[in-house]
Parts: C-alpha cells; structure tokens; sequence
C-alpha cells in the first residue's frame, strides 16, 4: 500500500483521493456517523475503513493499526482540529514527519516535497521530509478525484477511550458568508463596548457590506458570532472592499484578509501597523469618523439609504 | 501522582518583523526571536493551577533558530519571562547540531529533558501552536511519547479532580467538554485567559530562579533534524499606503470617499 487517507467529509475526500493517487492505490480512513456518506466515500474505488466516531484518539488507533498493517508511504488528511491531534499523536508514536496546512505537495524520489505558509503566512516553506510522512493539507488546492467503481467498507472497532466525553455544545453561529461577500467591515479593539457596534453595522449597511472582526471580538467578547471571526484561524476572506475599523494590524488577522481587493484602515493611532498593509488609511478616532463617513456616504448612495 | 506543572515555552520567530533578503528570500538570521504568544496564555494557566495543584511549575524550552550564539538574548528573555510569571526553574536546550529544528527533534528533547531529570509532571501545557511554524504537533507528539492523555485546543480548565482533568475544547464547528485521565497534555488556546505580564518585582526574583542550560548530550539524548528546508519566500502583497491624516474629517471622509470611488469598489 502506498498511502492511506483519513477523511472527515465526503467534500474533502475527493480533493485527498486525488493527491492520494499521486504516490499509488490508496485506501481511506472514514470517520462519520453516517452509513450513507461512508458509501459515497466508497465510489471513489478504494477500500473504506470506517470507524464510528471522530474522536482524535479512535481516529490515531486506527491509524495506527492501519499503518501497521497497510505500511503506507503517505498518510493524507484535512487540516482540521481532530485529524491535525489524531497525526499528532500518530506522529509523535512513529517519530516520522507531520506537515500541515500543505498547499503544494509531490513525490520527491526518496523525499516528500512540499510547500506551506510560514510566519503567520507572510513567507512561504518549500522543504523535503524523507518518507514515510504525514501530509495534512489545506482544502482546495487540487481538483477532486473521479470517482470509480465501488470499493469494499470495512467496519473498525477501536475499543474504549481514555479521554469521556461530557457534553458538546454547537457555537453560536450566524451563518453569514462573510467569505462571500463583496464588502466587508472589520471591527477590532479599538472599540470599546459590543453596543458600539452599532457604527460599523451602519456604515455596513451603507455600503451593503458584512461586519467581521478580530479574534478577540468574536471568541473573547462575544460581540459577535463566532463565524464573523477574521484571520489566519478564522475566516479567510478576499472581498473587493474590507475596511478594518480599530483593527491593529496583527499579523494572525492581516493574513486572513491579503486576499482583499482595496484595503481601508481606519485607527487613531498612526504607529499602527494596519498602516503599512493598507490601500488608504484614515488616522482618525472612529467614534467621530464613522459617522461622517457613513452620512457622506448616504449622500453618494441614497438608494441604500 | 505527581502534582508539579511542565510549560512548553517556544522562542519563536517573530511574525511582525519580516524581513526580505535578495531577490525576496526571507532573511531567517535577522528576524528577532520572541517568546510564543499563545505559550503566555499557557503560563498564565500554569499560574493559576499552581495553587490548586500544589507543585512545582517549570518550564521547557528547546532553541529551534539560529545560529545559537546570535539569539542568546532573545532566548534569555523568552525564558527570563516563564520564569517571572511562574516557573521555580526553567530548561534550556540549545545545540547547534539540532538548529534549524523540527517537531520531531523538539517533542524528542522535551521528553529527553523530562526523562533524563526524573520529571513526572502531572500537567503539561503548551500553546495550541506557535507564531512562526503553527503546525499545532509537539503536544501531542509529546504525550504520544510519554504515554500521557492528551486534548488540543483547550479553551478552558474547569476542573482538575484526583485523577483526572475536566477541560472545554474548541473544534470547528462546536465546543466539547472532556474528561482527560491525568497525566495529560494540554494544549491551550488564547481564549483561555488574559495573560498579564509580569510585575517588577517578579521580573526581579526571576534572576534568581534556577535557569539549567542543556546540551544534547546532557540530556543523554542523539536526534537529527528530518525536515530539509530548499527555499523560503516573502510573499509581497503591493498596497498603496496612502494616508489621510487630516485635522478636518470631513475632508477625510469625502477623500476617500473619491479614492474607493476611482478604484471602482463603490456602487455609486
């Protein structure tokens, strides 16, 4: 066997089955609750191993167990929490390389070469790992695989865990696309309560925009939901427009947002490094700026008035 | 059981300071090294379960950039910081022969350091990732290694019971509550807390605290790096940088309002 996939959806398995193929036939590791899913997974024309849960550490007993017996070159999996704990541990109890987040990955003769974004992503890595090696990469950075025939689904029981879970509680979403959107406001720090707000959603609604933020305003303060988080670990956006309001500049937030078209900076400290990463930047207290710039902009746009 | 606490301190790369070399190679050897930023988020933890727990708290750092000699004191301060904050002694190992590292090399000597001291800490805490790399797998690597349970992501410790820890983790779409076995390792988020910095009078006593400088043979320990790295890039983003700084903001406004017009991203 030349590589094993571990997949979490069936929409990320065809973008793995294809990166797969590249090092030979593989099998795949399915973790989903669902026989139906595990079936679709199976018309790619490979063997399915499915385990019924996607705990970190079934998913490394599996692994594990499977890589004993499969003895695969390659391991390839999502960049998502559980997989990324799992091949860690993986990892860790093989002493064989992990990379993560891989954006370009081949078959470098007795090497795996790769490529990946390093320093919050402001530098890209090309570097060689020997085999064998596991590869976790980001979602689309190839084209899915066609799917072929029906491969067999095997059942794997991996006994009981050390770590219980309590309870899980979903996150309060909104459900916006804020990757979607072709203007976004982004508000940080500079804001001092959730009530406040109010000024970005206006000027939002203006320019009939979408209100993200930094990771503090989401995760910490809650202010808003936790999809409307903007960053290398939150949303990835490139709209045409993103006018970040008492946003800093932090490297972790800039990087989810270099994709934008037009960068505007809004912040009343001039030493901010939002500055330099910026298209236009207005140095100026937003609490006074965003309500002229929002009524001016209701002069220039009345039909959204 | 043991009751003491391990901290992986990582002095990373900084993010903030990139700097291009020829023909936009990433200049490694001038960036500054600065301590993790989610590890202070595992020190500030550390801080606050050292007196529920009762034990000793120390920290474990191992150099990955260098050259050595020329980030002694970026390193000093990284540590000089666990130190103040709440580590009794902290470890350093820095050796020539494992720079540039990987996480094979560091998860290997965090659990030389542990094993080769006769350290059977009951808690390990480290950031869920570092500024510079983010691959989020020492943690885990290191429980693997030790045999330790282990949770990633933990955004928060509610309960360290007898034999067993009680911790909220951060998956995508969810938070679950969990029950770890102890010992375990834990990797935190930035949610966890707020770190505060650390006052004068601990960055003081920190000078005197036992700070152990190790070698790889002193940890009995012979790694080598598998990760070769061909090529770094600076990736170059052009933007304008142009500033309005005006004392009449409705002059600003109007101007920028005239600039977003001109770039065609406004729907006048």
């Amino acid at each position: 066997m030349k590589a094993l996939v571990v997949s979490q959806r069936l929409s990320d398995a065809g973008e793995l089955v294809a990166v797969a193929r590249r090092f030979g036939e593989p099998a795949i590791l399915a973790f989903q609750e669902s026989a139906l899913k595990v079936e679709e997974v199976a018309a790619y024309g490979h063997r399915v191993y499915r385990v019924r849960s996607d705990r970190p550490e079934a998913l490394y007993r599996a692994a594990a167990s499977l890589y004993e017996s499969l003895n695969p070159k390659v391991i390839v999996g999502p960049s998502v929490k559980n997989v990324k704990d799992a091949m860690a541990l993986l990892a860790g109890s093989l002493d064989i390389p992990l990379i993560t987040e891989v954006v370009e990955l081949s078959d470098g003769g007795s090497v795996l070469t790769y490529k990946r974004g390093f320093m919050s992503e402001r530098v890209t890595m090309t570097a060689e790992v020997p085999y064998p090696a596991i590869a976790l990469l980001n979602p689309k950075i190839v084209k899915p695989a066609e799917k072929a025939g029906r491969g067999e689904v095997v059942d794997f029981d991996v006994g009981d865990l050390k770590v219980n879970v309590v309870g899980v509680r979903a996150k309060e979403l909104s459900g916006v696309k804020l990757e979607e959107a072709e203007v976004v406001v982004g508000v940080g720090r500079g804001f001092k309560s959730r009530e406040d707000l109010n000024l970005a959603f206006e000027l939002a609604k203006i320019l009939g925009a979408q209100v993200g933020g930094t990771r503090p305003i989401a995760t910490d303060f809650k202010w808003l939901p936790e999809d409307a988080w903007i960053g290398i670990s939150g949303k990835r956006i490139a709209p045409k427009l993103y006018i970040a309001v008492g946003v800093s500049g932090a490297p972790q937030h800039m990087s989810g947002v270099s994709g934008s078209k037009v960068i505007v900076a809004v912040n009343k400290d001039k030493s901010a490094p939002i500055f330099i990463q910026a298209d236009y930047g207005v140095v100026a207290d937003l609490y006074k700026f965003l309500p002229i710039l929002t009524s001016k902009l209701r002069e220039k746009l009345p039909r959204r008035a | 059981m043991g009751r003491d606490i391990a901290v992986l301190v990582k002095a990373s790369l900084n993010p903030e300071v990139v700097r291009q070399g020829a023909e936009g190679a990433y200049d490694i050897d001038y960036t500054p090294l600065k301590i993790s930023d989610v590890d202070r988020n595992a020190l500030e933890e550390a801080a606050r379960l050292k007196s529920i727990l009762g034990g000793r708290v120390y920290s474990i750092t191992v150099l990955t950039w260098g050259p050595s000699k020329a980030r002694d004191k970026d390193l000093k301060l990284a540590v000089q910081e666990a130190l103040a904050k709440v580590a009794d002694e902290a470890y350093v190992v820095v050796d020539d022969s494992i720079i540039p590292g990987d996480p094979i090399v560091t998860s290997n000597v965090i659990v030389g350091v542990l094993k080769s001291r006769g350290l059977k800490p009951a808690l390990i805490l480290a950031g869920e990732a570092s500024v510079d790399e983010s691959t989020s797998q020492v943690p885990g690597r290191v429980a693997a290694k030790l045999g330790y349970s282990y949770v990633g992501y933990v955004r928060r410790i509610l309960e360290v019971r007898e034999n067993s820890v009680v911790v909220e983790r951060d998956v995508e779409e969810y938070v679950e509550t969990l029950e770890a076995p102890l010992p375990a390792v834990l990797s935190v988020t930035q949610e966890i807390n707020e770190p505060r910095p650390p006052t004068l009078i601990q960055i003081r006593m920190a000078s005197k605290k036992p700070l152990h400088v190790l070698s790889l043979a002193g940890i009995g320990l012979n790694v080598k790096p598998k990760r070769l790295i061909k090529e770094m890039r600076v990736v170059t983003v052009f933007r304008k940088q142009v500033v309005l700084e005006e004392a009449n903001l409705e002059k600003a406004a109007e101007k920028l309002i005239e600039y977003l017009d001109k770039e065609g991203v406004l729907r006048i």
